[in-house]
């Protein structure tokens, strides 16, 4: 496993070769969360992979020939064949490669999974809003929605009645909500789950996984990040390195 | 006449009973385009429309069916008359612009489509029931099997996102009389990005040479354009069109096919706010 913290590739740099037999490659950046989605499943499954990081803030000219909409995470097999959309890639890992099967058989219980991941789908903007705004403006109004978004989750836990958003035991869909919950730690927010136990015991159950934890990132390697992100500096994606 | 062809649903009705044995239940909208995914998924699966005022248990003992008005109750005897094993659903419109009290305890915002099956799991977004129908039921598998050519297609309906809510923004600014040359312009751009697709691909579907479940997913925007008074927006697109064409010829497309005229009814009816749009063209 190769690349994870390696210097991302920028405007002007070579394409990269085809993939090896046996790997998968992932493009990424090392502290975007819908990447990380993609590196989450990865290591779950155990799957043999390669990481090239991309510069978001320069990207090269030839990774928009990968995916058309510039972002990460994309994923490219031996065979040449891309994937991207990083619930797409999650899924599509899941489906091709053996081991423990992350996303339910029943179909039932994989649509409520999506239904859950629907109703998640507004945390990521919010959160990267209320990021960029503190100690700029007045972010009340943002954490007030983040606490209602927040609730909504609390509530599927609540009815479920079990320590995880699929069941008693870890998920897909516990990964594809984990990065932002990774941020609330790493930036020492946790008192936005305050008022959400169970959400609360879900993040404490979460960081147990050996996952979660091989992959959690530096805090202030993050925050290093955040802050040369937030002013568009070019070099933010390799910050620590 | 399509078949779901049930007055709506509104405020102060009665709320359905459960979903029998052997059925699924679609909450839906005869003009919603969101709702006609599933209905297109449904039909092509062969999952039977039932409609819920006939084929019900004719023993005489049997109390438990329908009211006048054909909403379901439970089946007391447990069968449905002349019954086969082959699964079926059942269709409840919902009244959109005053929406039934119990409807919010099947979806907290009161959208439509939702799925309702007979152990009373509910299943909404309209892509998450497509899929979820695909999967539960057997017979002929509407995505790829292979995971890559799925992946592809979800890929595709990424691409396709900003579709529903231009050809709805066209329809508005159309009919509140104004211009939508940008509105038609943004418009043609994304259906650029399909063209292109058709293209790359050189297959008549998006989703190879045979109809799949991508096709279904965008055909209802594509079937409105002409309704909404915007099909010249495929000027420029010939594979567009001709994926249009082949898509016509569709059974399960055709099936669903909605009379222009009764359409041009509800959008005139719904546009003064009538709250009678929603059941326009119905005969009972």
């Amino acid at each position: 496993m190769s690349g994870g913290s390696a210097r991302s590739l920028g405007k002007g740099s070579a394409p990269p070769g085809p993939v090896p037999e046996g790997l998968i490659r992932v493009y990424s950046m090392r502290f975007c969360p819908f990447a990380k989605r993609t590196l989450l499943v990865l290591k779950a499954k155990g799957i043999g992979h390669e990481v090239i990081n991309i510069n978001l803030k320069n990207k090269p000219e030839w990774f928009f020939k990968k995916n058309p909409f510039g972002l990460v995470p994309v994923l490219e097999n031996s065979q040449g064949q891309v994937i991207y959309e990083s619930a797409i890639t999650c899924e599509y890992l899941d489906e091709a490669y053996p081991g423990k099967k992350l996303l339910p058989d029943d179909p039932y219980e994989k649509a409520c999974q999506k239904m859950v991941f629907e109703l998640f789908s507004k945390v990521p903007p919010l959160l990267l809003s209320f990021l960029r705004r503190q100690n700029k403006e007045d972010c009340s109004g943002v954490k007030e929605e983040l606490h209602k978004e927040f609730s909504k989750l609390e509530e599927v836990l609540t009815n479920k009645k079990t320590t995880f958003f699929g069941g008693s035991s870890l998920s897909m869909i516990d990964y594809l909500i984990w990065p932002w919950f990774e941020w609330l730690i790493t930036l020492e927010l946790n008192e936005y789950v305050d008022h959400t136990p169970n959400l609360k015991l879900w993040m404490e159950a979460m960081m147990k996984d050996p996952a979660v934890s091989s992959l959690f990132i530096d805090p202030k390697a993050f925050r290093g990040f955040l802050d040369l992100y937030l002013q568009n500096n070019l070099e933010a994606c390799d910050y620590g390195l | 006449m399509t078949d779901d062809a049930t007055r709506t649903l509104g405020k102060g009705s009665a709320p359905p009973g459960p979903v029998p044995e052997g059925l699924i239940r679609l909450y839906s909208m005869r003009f919603c385009p969101y709702a006609h995914r599933t209905r297109l998924v449904l039909q092509a699966k062969g999952i039977r429309y039932t409609p819920v005022q006939k084929e019900f248990c004719k023993t005489s003992s049997c109390k438990g069916h329908l009211d006048l008005e054909g909403r379901a109750t439970l089946l007391e005897c447990g069968r449905l008359d002349g019954a086969s094993s082959k699964p079926r659903h059942e269709v409840i419109n919902i009244n959109l612009r005053n929406k039934p009290e119990w409807y919010f305890t099947k979806h907290p915002f009161g959208h439509i489509p939702v799925l309702e099956n007979s152990k009373g799991q509910l299943i909404y977004e309209s892509v998450i029931a497509c899929e979820y129908l695909d999967d539960a039921y057997p017979g002929r598998k509407l995505y790829p099997y292979d995971c890559y050519e799925r992946a592809r297609q979800k890929m595709l309906l990424e691409l396709f996102y900003k579709v529903p809510h231009l050809t709805k923004e066209c329809l508005v600014t159309l009919r509140c009389g104004r211009g939508c040359a940008d509105l038609k312009l943004a418009l043609r751009q994304e259906f650029c990005n399909l063209e292109e697709i058709l293209g790359y691909q050189n297959t008549i579907f998006f989703g190879g040479d045979c109809i799949s479940m991508i096709d279904y997913l965008f055909w209802p925007w594509f079937e409105r354009l002409d309704v909404y008074g915007i099909a010249d927006c495929v000027n420029h697109t010939p594979a567009l069109r001709l994926w249009i064409a082949a898509m016509k010829q569709d059974p399960t497309v055709c099936a669903l096919l909605i009379d222009k005229n009764i359409f041009l009814g509800f959008l005139n009816l719904y546009f003064q706010n009538n709250p009678d749009a929603f059941d326009y063209g119905l005969s009972c």
